[in-house]
């Protein structure tokens, strides 16, 4: 139990009063000289039991009622968790508010969300505790604002909900500057959040520096968590996996395809009705969902002929998270597939140039130049999606200019030089050849993702079946993709922003490896390193929520935004937007999905040594966290006078020594 | 009444006017000196007849009935009631309890008043008074005498008595038992503070010596009421330890105790035939005299 007022409980001394007042009362005694000392000294020899026990009693009930009458006036506060805020009012109080999608979710039988649950809570207690100085630091921008009421919670346009995930070490890292930059005093941080693990990040590195830190401030800082950790019983999450406009000869389809995943225990078949809207155009259709997880690989929605670009959304009805219901995506032309081939060899280039060269789509067209490294500042690199590198590794304005084109999107794939040079480019470099007197086979390969990956229909690549003789060494950190027999990678991707550069140890040609006989892994890998390269030059873009947040979105136009989005928070709301000729999608990242709850260990590891309560609050509880319940102490004052007045009437009826 | 004209504090003269109109009787026969208006044992020479007797001789002739003789042939005696005076013996406590008094008079000064009235009443209609000063012994005993000059003695022993000591009435009480003579009015004045189980038997052996018993009983309205708010020293008059008491908290067990000792000492006056009178001493003596003697007037008679 916590006071609003705990310096009235220094009043506390004051229960004394009543045996302070009997003490004094005895000594204020009177002497009489007294006759009838026979009946004294019976009453003396009789059994005082009730009487005595009544003398208590009436003393305990006159101090029960002081106590009363001072926890009232302090106005305690129901619920202990909030520990022993005694230490009077903070000076900061930072509110760090997670408005993840997840934070969506509704409680059981409510419609009440986690989000308006936590925010509700938490204006009611701040202005029940007088915060001092509120400042919310929300997930998105994690700029500190002041709010000059607890209500300002509640009102708050910067406490919708967005699309954008949290990065609590981050939100953290914010309120430790605040702190130092504003050389606040005592500072309570309250969180707000459901404890998702891809909003946590527990397993960062910065949760040691920030306990650190924030142990190091001599003011004291205090941490209240208000987690909201419950998984719903049953809710669907919808996301669109891929979006391609078709040609067709009547017109033009469009071919979706999306995922349906269902979280909780429900394993029944269910019918879902998935709705698709293109520029307001609305079709539907209905699957049956019957395991985990449903997906739907390009559906073909017909669209107009002369519709070459515009932007969708499909949704699912409402479920137990209203964020997830729904996926924006935009579709254009495809974007033209220009590939560069810098090959010292013909036998190298010529395979590389065919498998370039010739389009997944007849209706794309798929250009490959082959240039010398000389021409490379003569390049168009605005349209250019894939480098394939057949040479020494590339130096100087030659690697600058690789590096730049590879930050903004492109792909790179790297092939061994027949002799190899020490130049080093992100950290690796070629090595020496090695020449195996017998063919080496691919012992393992990634096939659940990135170039290598299994076809759309669930078939594998015929890695194994290439045959490599001879191959050159690679030097570096690489994550490897394709590994040879004896652990020598054939393919590998090299560490960048963008994860965009690939080495691969062999040449197509006939005398290194099977790679341009076989055609289909060479033409498969390219055409994949195309497709993603030539990804960033169309005027669509997929954006993750959030992760766009460098972009200036004050020029951006909402095409379908929800409700009462600001303009500025386009970023981190999931819409369909134009910017200028850009059309952009905007949804949630893939790991709000069915990411895990942090277990209450691990959350209470984190805070490990910082002064760290917990409570567990439920989305569409009525109970407020903290409650006034002073009217109990009054009552129980009031209860307490009654029973002292009972007793003290309750005398014995007199013996009424009657005269004769 | 005031032979040396000295007022006494304890007299009031209306008072013993009004109260000498009604006759003070003993409840049973009574043996005195001389002719008075108390029933007497024996035959005696009043006017009221009593019984004829058969001649026996040596009886006086001159007490034969000869109306009697001349009807019947036979010789009777004709006897008559003898009315006599009585000794009054009045036993005044005097000791240190006596000396309480909550409304201004004290049970002492309430004893004299009961005890000089009484003692004037019976001298007035020519009984012996006698007075005896009783604390833990006979502090003061004065014999019964019909002089009327006698009175200012006992007056005088009175307005001396001072109350102090130990009270040991039943001691006392056996004391006078043996020493007043036989069927003599005794009066206790006394605040009763003693066992009544322990009381029960000098009040037999009163009774026993056939003495006619009467006790006026003081009580202090504070020590019945006992309404004290603030915490009490309780100093004992007669010189025991003190009491400190929370009036409130001993208040039910002190009126118990008074209840059973009140209960038990009417049980043994009743089965003493004591003439037992409880006095509140706020009370007017002189109502509680005019019940004693109206209450006397109707026992009387009784042989």
């Amino acid at each position: 139990m916590s006071f609003l007022h705990p310096l009235l409980l220094l009043g506390l001394p004051l229960i004394a009063l009543p045996i302070i007042i009997h003490l004094i009362n005895q000594r204020r005694y009177q002497t009489i000289q007294w006759g009838a000392m026979m009946f004294l000294l019976a009453a003396n020899r009789m059994s005082r039991g009730y009487s005595r026990l009544r003398q208590w009693l009436i003393m305990a009930m006159r101090m029960l009622a002081i106590a009363g009458l001072i926890f009232a006036v302090s106005r305690p506060l129901a619920s202990g968790w909030l520990g022993l805020t005694a230490g009077g009012r903070p000076d900061t109080t930072i509110v760090l508010l997670d408005r993840s999608p997840s934070m969506q979710q509704s409680g059981a039988g409510v419609t009440q969300s986690k989000l308006d649950a936590a925010r509700r809570q938490l204006a009611q207690t701040l202005s029940m505790l007088d915060p001092g100085r509120l400042v919310l630091i929300e997930n998105t921008t994690r700029a500190p604002i002041e709010l000059e009421s607890p209500d300002g919670l509640t009102q708050s346009a910067s406490t919708e909900s967005v699309s954008a995930s949290s990065d609590l070490p981050a939100m953290l890292g914010a309120a430790h500057d605040y702190i130092q930059a504003n050389q606040s005093g005592r500072t309570e941080i309250w969180i707000c959040s459901d404890l998702r693990e891809n909003d946590w990040n527990s397993d960062s590195g910065r949760w040691q520096t920030l306990r650190e830190t924030f142990s190091e401030f001599p003011q004291g800082v205090r941490f209240y968590l208000l987690a909201y950790p419950q998984t719903p019983e049953s809710n669907l999450t919808l996301r669109v996996t891929d979006v391609r406009r078709q040609a067709t000869d009547e017109g033009a389809d469009l071919l979706v395809s999306l995922r349906l995943a269902r979280e909780g225990g429900a394993q029944t078949t269910q019918t879902v009705p998935i709705q698709f809207e293109i520029d307001g155009a609305r079709s539907q259709l209905s699957v049956e969902l019957s395991g985990a997880e449903f997906t739907l690989k390009e559906h073909r929605i017909p669209i107009d002929k002369t519709r070459q670009r515009g932007w969708g959304r499909v949704s699912i009805p409402a479920d137990a998270n209203l964020a997830d219901n729904q996926y924006y995506f935009v579709f254009d032309q495809p974007a033209p597939r220009k590939t560069i081939v810098i090959a010292d060899e013909p036998q190298s280039a010529q395979p590389l140039r065919l498998a370039a060269a010739v389009s997944t789509d007849p209706k794309t067209p798929a250009t490959a130049d082959a240039v010398d490294v000389e021409q490379l500042a003569s390049v168009e690199w605005d349209q250019v999606a894939l480098v394939l590198w057949q040479a020494p590794l590339p130096e100087g304005d030659a690697a600058q200019t690789i590096q730049t084109f590879v930050d903004r999107g492109g792909r790179v794939v790297f092939f061994p030089p027949r002799n190899p040079t020490p130049a080093e480019l992100y950290g690796v470099h070629w090595e020496s050849w090695v020449n195996s007197p017998e063919e080496v086979p691919v012992d393992n390969w990634r096939g659940d993702q990135d170039l290598l990956a299994q076809t759309q229909s669930g078939a594998a690549l015929a890695v194994g079946k290439l045959e490599i003789r001879s191959y050159c060494k690679l030097a570096g950190e690489l994550t490897s993709l394709a590994t040879l027999r004896g652990g020598a990678p054939l393919l590998a991707r090299a560490p960048s922003n963008q994860g965009g550069v690939y080495f691969c140890a062999t040449t197509p040609a006939a005398s290194d490896s099977s790679l341009a006989n076989n055609g289909v892994v060479l033409y498969v890998l390219i055409q994949r390193a195309i497709t993603e390269g030539a990804s960033v030059l169309g005027t669509t873009r997929q954006l993750v929520a959030g992760e766009a947040a460098k972009d200036d979105t004050t020029t951006w136009h909402g095409l379908a935004a929800p409700d009462g989005a600001l303009s500025t928070e386009y970023a981190f709301q999931q819409g369909a937007y134009e910017e200028g000729e850009r059309l952009l999608a905007v949804n949630r990242s893939a790991a709000e999905d069915q990411a895990p709850v942090l277990v209450d260990q691990r959350v209470a590891d984190l805070f490990r040594g910082l002064d760290f309560s917990r409570v567990d609050d439920t989305a569409g509880g009525a109970s407020s966290l903290v409650q006034e319940i002073w009217r109990i102490f009054l009552i129980a004052m009031i209860a307490a006078l009654i029973l002292e007045a009972v007793l003290c009437l309750s005398r014995p009826v007199r013996a009424t020594g009657g005269t004769a | 009444m005031f032979p040396d004209h000295k007022p006494r504090s304890f007299l009031d003269a209306t008072a013993l006017a009004r109260l000498a109109s009604v006759p003070f009787f003993a409840r049973q026969p009574m043996l005195g000196n001389v002719s008075g208006r108390h029933a007497s044992p024996h035959r005696g020479s009043s006017v009221e007849f009593a019984e004829y007797r058969k001649y026996v001789p040596g009886d006086d002739l001159r007490r034969l009935d000869w109306r009697a003789y001349g009807r019947t042939d036979r010789f009777y005696v004709k006897e008559f009631e003898a009315d006599t005076n009585l000794r009054l013996c009045v036993v005044l406590d005097t000791s240190g309890s006596m000396n309480f008094g909550s409304g201004g008079v004290t049970k002492i000064e309430y004893g004299r008043r009961l005890a000089a009235s009484l003692g004037y009443l019976a001298l007035e209609q020519g009984d012996a008074v006698g007075l005896a000063c009783v604390a833990k012994g006979i502090v003061r005993n004065i014999p019964p005498r019909r002089n009327p000059a006698h009175l200012s003695t006992i007056f005088d022993v009175l307005e001396e008595t001072r109350p102090s000591g130990e009270t040991q009435l039943a001691e006392v009480l056996h004391e006078i038992a043996e020493t007043v003579a036989q069927r003599a009015l005794v009066v206790i004045i006394s605040d009763l503070f003693v066992e009544p189980n322990i009381l029960e038997s000098s009040l037999q052996h009163l009774r026993f010596r056939r003495h006619d018993v009467a006790a006026f009983h003081l009580l202090d309205p504070a020590e019945v009421t006992f309404n004290f708010r603030r915490p009490m020293r309780f100093v004992d008059l007669e010189g025991g330890p003190a009491i400190f008491a929370e009036p409130n908290e001993i208040a039910d067990r002190y009126f118990k105790a008074l209840d059973e000792y009140l209960t038990r000492l009417r049980e043994v006056m009743l089965a003493s035939a004591v003439d037992y009178h409880r006095v509140s001493i706020d009370e007017s003596f002189e109502q509680v005299l005019m019940r004693f003697l109206i209450g006397r007037t109707k026992a009387s008679g009784v042989r």
